[in-house]
């Protein structure tokens, strides 16, 4: 067998190896008592916007697309989960000082108003996320009229 | 079969080393970083006699001495918190984002620095949330070398936490309150500056003396 044959068939062999280390899902079924939703009264469009563009990696409940099974795509995947919950989590808004809430929202308002989030690595793969401007004009003014009334 | 165990062996191996790698190139740029506040520590002091401001070690004296005529009795001082804010917010008016990260990175450092036993009881609650916010704050700015426009969102916010701690303990030394109606598309930010002149963080070169001094802080 010649070298070239050896090296694809020992990448096969990691692939396939590396398919059975899936990481833990982001799943965890309920929506708290802490999830925005149940602290705020969020309107219905907000909450079709939210679900959609943002509890994906911002919220306890991914809802993940069937090849998110496919390794190495799933480490990928599961550390920008991570990263943004880590930035701002909605299953746990109830717990964050109304400081931090404040600047959440304001956060909010600015990274949709210049378009850097949704992420374009996820707004790729998920074409239904991408924001239009009427969605995007509706959550900077929820997300201000929030801000504002937490002064 | 052996030659292809082997192989397998081999190609594991690789992929351990690479991604060990990539750990190891992230330990070197923290390191990296690490020298990077160093230097900034060392330039410090030279900007800052420039701009004539009194020396830390005095105005930590006088800080205390304040707070013992107030009566209260913690050797719990902000002077680092403030001095690590001037050098970010000093760095964002000469709009050097780099310089910025690297005193953002010395003041989570210094906030993460701060003995919880020296802050009295009743304050506890208000400055964890303060704290954390301005971590949040100072680690953003850290990270956003490059991204000087999302540094400066982030100084409004940091701002509005420092504003908030001298609430809460004073200020060591004069400050002058400033405000930027400008910036956030209108919505204006504030920023704290040991100079009474103008010299707008928010814009730098673009509009240095765009801005107005709102009140004077000065000590309690």
């Amino acid at each position: 067998m010649s070298l070239k044959k050896k090296i694809i068939l020992g990448l096969i062999v990691v692939l396939i190896g590396i398919q059975f280390f899936q990481p833990l899902r982001n799943q965890s079924g309920e929506v708290t008592d802490m999830h925005i939703e149940k602290v705020y009264a969020v309107p219905q469009n907000v909450k079709a916007i939210l679900q959609i563009s943002c509890y994906d990696c911002h919220s306890n409940n991914t809802r993940y697309p069937w090849y998110s099974r496919i390794q190495p795509g799933a480490w990928y995947m599961a550390g920008h989960i991570k990263e943004g919950k880590e930035e701002l989590n909605f299953s746990d808004f109830g717990t964050y000082s109304t400081r931090k809430q404040r600047n959440k929202f304001r956060a909010m308002s600015n990274q949709i108003r210049d378009g850097k989030m949704p992420l374009s690595s996820y707004t790729l793969i998920h074409r239904n996320a991408v924001l239009t401007q009427e969605e995007k004009q509706v959550l900077m003014k929820w997300f201000d009229a929030m801000a504002d009334s937490l002064k | 079969m052996k030659n292809i165990t082997l192989s397998i062996v081999a190609i594991t191996m690789a992929f351990i080393t690479v991604s060990c790698n990539q750990s190891t190139s992230k330990n070197e740029q923290s390191a990296n970083d690490t020298v990077a506040v160093s230097a900034q520590q060392a330039s410090a002091p030279a900007k800052e006699n420039d701009t004539v401001v009194a020396p830390p070690v005095s105005d930590t004296a006088n800080g205390q001495e304040a707070k013992t005529a107030a009566g209260e009795t913690n050797k719990f001082s902000i002077a680092p918190i403030i001095t690590d804010y001037l050098t970010l917010k000093n760095a964002l008016v000469s709009d050097d984002d780099k310089a910025a990260a690297s005193a953002g990175k010395k003041l989570l450092a210094t906030l993460n620095k701060v003995d919880m036993k020296a802050i009295p009881a009743d304050k506890h609650k208000e400055y964890m949330d303060i704290a954390d916010d301005a971590k949040e704050n100072a680690e953003h700015i850290g990270n956003n070398a490059g991204k000087i426009d999302h540094q400066r969102e982030h100084l409004a916010s940091l701002s509005e936490d420092i504003t908030d701690l001298i609430k809460l303990f004073g200020t060591p030394q004069k400050l002058y309150q400033d405000h930027c109606p400008m910036f956030n598309d209108g919505k204006g930010a504030i920023w704290l500056s040991e100079n009474k002149e103008i010299k707008n963080p928010y814009y730098g070169s673009k509009m240095i003396s765009c801005g107005k001094v709102e009140k004077t802080i000065d000590n309690k």
